[in-house]
């Protein structure tokens, strides 16, 4: 026993400003969800503003409830935590409060950015490039700030949640930097390095993965710590939660194609999905009965405390979530759930029950800690536990119903082998009535949390917040053990840096095992002769359809089934994507699939469809778009655009951007013009809706042209 | 056969046997090194949580100490 006692503290004031931060943007975040979600039962909700219309509002809304309200909550457990498994102060105080405020900067910059319309488009990853590096920034500072702790810390032994801790650093580094090479096209507008499918493939890597690594592997750090906290007991089984970390970290970055089954992903790519998708069930239910175990003995404080309700309603949610998500990637039941209301049930069972419950947990117990006091009211958390679950219970199960209905109504066939409901809008009014009921379980989990913030307040009000914690403990002895008698393993959890790398090693190797073979082998996307890059015009359409997040509605992927084709036309091939960049083949359908749009209706119908989307299709739940007939086309970026594009590695002839380019937008632009005058419509060249006009008119024809090539030639 | 049948998935080349080699040896060697760790350091680590080097230790419920 070493007999050198140190005396330092810990930080608090850091851990209070996160927890602050995290009460705010969840707030903030639920209000964005909730206006979004009136928007799809009464799209006039957004007043006719384009910056709260639903295809910006939509990305505000996860971006603020992932990166705001489980952002900042996760950095307050982790705060937290961290001191207190090292016994050490953070490494830095400055690092610390760069963190911070880097990360609220980067949080109201999106604020901003995402309702004035400037997106990637790439789900979870809608950011422009200046944040993107600006978040790069802020993460190797919370790194630093975190190995440095580790470093320096008095506990020899790293404890398993400095490991889930460590892998979500260095995963979520990976990732972010690999899904955002973007080429800039100005300030605050780039395209996607890559294109097509491998966009595809590199996004819902990221995609999936940031579901993993910054909703679930520091959540499950934060609950081997403040399970065992407020249970006053160890873990169930610290044998199991080392099996938990390494299998999980390994298996989930494998299983980021499940989100593009059936697409025009190549099948090896889909099936690995889907298959380390229902191994993923193994870990995933370990840890959630490693953490439910732990309460063994313990089930009356579970009574008493509603800290522990949240944390137990919160792992049971994460059981629930992680069988859900690997049935969701069988391909037969995805070919059902798949662009449906499902998939928002499944992400909002996770996100309301698992991180919104783990999160609420830690706030009640860190609050009256901080403090030095008491909560104020038991029975005011008591409630806000009941309404909360709900909350949930009035959010999922309309929305499982919603998207079951859709699933079941698109597939529908009538006995003379006739799709039953061929106009997308049947199904769409259908269930319409879930979303309401939505809106009142999301509306009922909101009351709950403006609860628990009154109840913090009023707790803080009541005590003396201590800024520091005194702490004691011996520094780590510095021995040389003799040859053969420690033991490996514990020699590497020493060793974080080894630690680190080897985690890693066990990361990295499902992403390179999908990505390398993607990249590399060239029969995976096979080449289309017909594909012609976009004119100008359409470029500038693409982008204004990108602005509007048109992507969050309507898909570009039809899949080879024959309740597709029938309804939308020929399934969509790899090859048809070689020039998008990025990709919008979408994850949901509250409108139909765009993929063959082009030819399908006249231009006048689109101009009269973008402006009253009900005077065209009634029932319709499209936002008006009334101001793309009003605003004029942002011609000047056009060489700065068509040089990025070219820059990535589309054809462009060097040179087109400098006037035959221009020529040839005002000659597209002039001819739809002539054709909504056919429609008795009037309209000037220069005006944004004529660039839509013209993009949703390519969508899908270049292969319609080869084949009427082909068959004229016969 | 294993063999035969990664060899001849289209678009995958030889990744497809080195993944599975990958596979295998890490679940081996995960679950080898589980199986033979100490209970007395098992015991200590899980117990980490519970001190946190406070010197005041407020480890309470609703202000009442455990």
């Amino acid at each position: 026993m070493n007999s050198n006692i140190e005396n330092f503290k810990y930080d608090n004031r850091v851990v209070r400003a996160f927890a602050i931060a995290t009460v705010v943007w969840g707030i903030v975040g639920m209000l964005a969800g909730l206006l979004a979600a009136v928007q799809l039962f009464f799209p006039d909700a957004n007043l006719n503003f384009q910056f709260i219309s639903f295809g910006r509002i939509r990305p505000l809304h996860t971006n603020a409830v992932i990166f705001a309200f489980v952002g900042n909550g996760m950095f307050m457990g982790i705060y937290y935590s961290l001191q207190r498994l090292c016994k050490a102060r953070m490494f830095s105080d400055w690092l610390s409060w760069f963190n911070f405020w880097g990360w609220q900067a980067i949080i109201v910059a999106a604020a901003v950015t995402l309702p004035l319309g400037m997106t990637t488009s790439k789900e979870y990853a809608e950011l422009e490039w200046p944040i993107d590096i600006a978040i790069a920034v802020v993460w190797v500072a919370f790194a630093v700030n975190l190995f440095g702790t580790i470093i320096k810390r008095r506990e020899k032994h790293m404890y398993v949640a400095i490991w889930f801790y460590i892998a979500t650093v260095i995963t979520i580094a990976v990732l972010h930097i690999t899904n955002s090479m973007e080429m800039p096209a100005g300030w605050f507008k780039s395209y996607s390095m890559y294109a097509g499918v491998q966009d595809g493939l590199v996004q819902w890597w990221y995609g999936h993965n940031a579901v993993a690594f910054f909703l679930t592997t520091p959540y499950l750090g934060l609950m081997y710590y403040f399970l065992p906290k407020a249970a006053n007991r160890p873990v169930f089984s610290y044998r199991l939660s080392i099996i938990h970390f390494w299998a999980l970290v390994f298996l989930y970055i494998w299983a980021g194609p499940h989100h593009l089954l059936y697409t025009a992903l190549p099948d090896w790519a889909q099936s690995l999905g889907m298959v380390f998708s229902l191994m993923l069930i193994a870990p995933s239910w370990g840890g959630m009965l490693n953490g439910l175990l732990t309460l063994r003995g313990a089930w009356d404080k579970v009574r008493q405390d509603p800290m522990l309700k949240f944390m137990v309603a919160a792992i049971t949610a994460y059981g629930m979530s992680t069988l859900e998500g690997p049935l969701m990637s069988i391909k037969s039941v995805n070919g059902l759930t798949h662009y449906t209301d499902w998939t928002v049930a499944h992400a909002h069972a996770g996100a309301l029950g698992w991180n919104g419950f783990l999160t609420f947990s830690m706030l009640y117990f860190l609050f009256p800690k901080l403090y030095n006091t008491k909560l104020w009211s038991i029975k005011l958390a008591n409630y806000h536990f009941w309404l909360g679950m709900l909350g949930i219970v009035f959010y999922v199960i309309p929305i499982y119903v919603a998207g079951l209905t859709e699933g079941l109504m698109w597939k529908q066939f009538n006995k003379d082998g006739f799709l039953q409901y061929p106009n997308f809008l049947e199904t769409i009014v259908q269930v319409v009535p879930m979303f309401k009921l939505r809106a009142i379980g999301g509306t009922l989990y909101l009351v709950g949390v403006f609860m628990m913030a009154y109840n913090l307040y009023r707790t803080a009000k009541a005590g003396q917040f201590e800024p520091d914690t005194a702490a004691q403990a011996a520094p780590i002895e510095k021995t040389v053990a003799a040859p053969g008698k420690s033991h490996w393993h514990r020699v590497l959890e020493g060793k974080p840096m080894f630690f680190t790398v080897l985690a890693v090693v066990a990361v990295l190797i499902g992403g390179l095992v999908e990505l390398i073979p993607m990249f590399l082998i060239k029969e995976n996307v096979p080449t289309i002769a017909s594909v012609h890059p976009y004119t100008p015009l359409e470029v500038l359409g693409r982008d204004i359809y990108i602005r509007e997040g048109c992507v969050g509605c309507h898909s570009q992927m039809i899949r080879p089934f024959r309740s597709e084709t029938e309804r939308y036309g020929e399934y969509s091939k790899a090859g048809e994507y070689v020039y998008d960049h990025p990709f919008l083949w979408g994850s949901e359908r509250k409108g139909p699939d765009l993929a063959r749009e082009g030819g399908k209706y006249p231009d006048a119908w689109h101009f009269n469809h973008m402006d009253d989307p009900r005077s065209t299709s009634p029932g319709s739940i499209m936002p008006r778009y009334s101001w793309l007939l009003t605003q004029q086309l942002d011609k000047e970026s056009l060489p700065a655009r068509l040089n990025a594009l070219r820059k990535v590695g589309v054809p462009y002839p060097v040179g087109f951007e400098n006037g035959p380019a221009q020529k040839d937008l005002e000659a597209q632009a002039e001819k739809i013009v002539a054709n909504l005058k056919l429609g008795s419509v009037n309209c000037e060249t220069n005006k944004e809706i004529i660039a839509v006009i013209a993009y949703m008119q390519r969508l899908g024809t270049d292969i319609r042209s080869a084949a009427t090539a082909t068959s004229v030639t016969k | 056969m294993i063999k035969n049948i990664l060899c001849n998935i289209d678009g995958i080349g030889i990744y497809g046997l080195i993944s599975i080699g990958i596979f295998f040896s890490f679940f081996t060697g995960m679950l080898l090194w589980s199986a033979v760790l100490k209970r007395n350091y098992l015991k200590h680590m899980a117990e980490l949580p519970l001190n946190g080097g406070e010197k005041n230790s407020n480890e309470t419920f609703n202000g009442e100490k455990l």
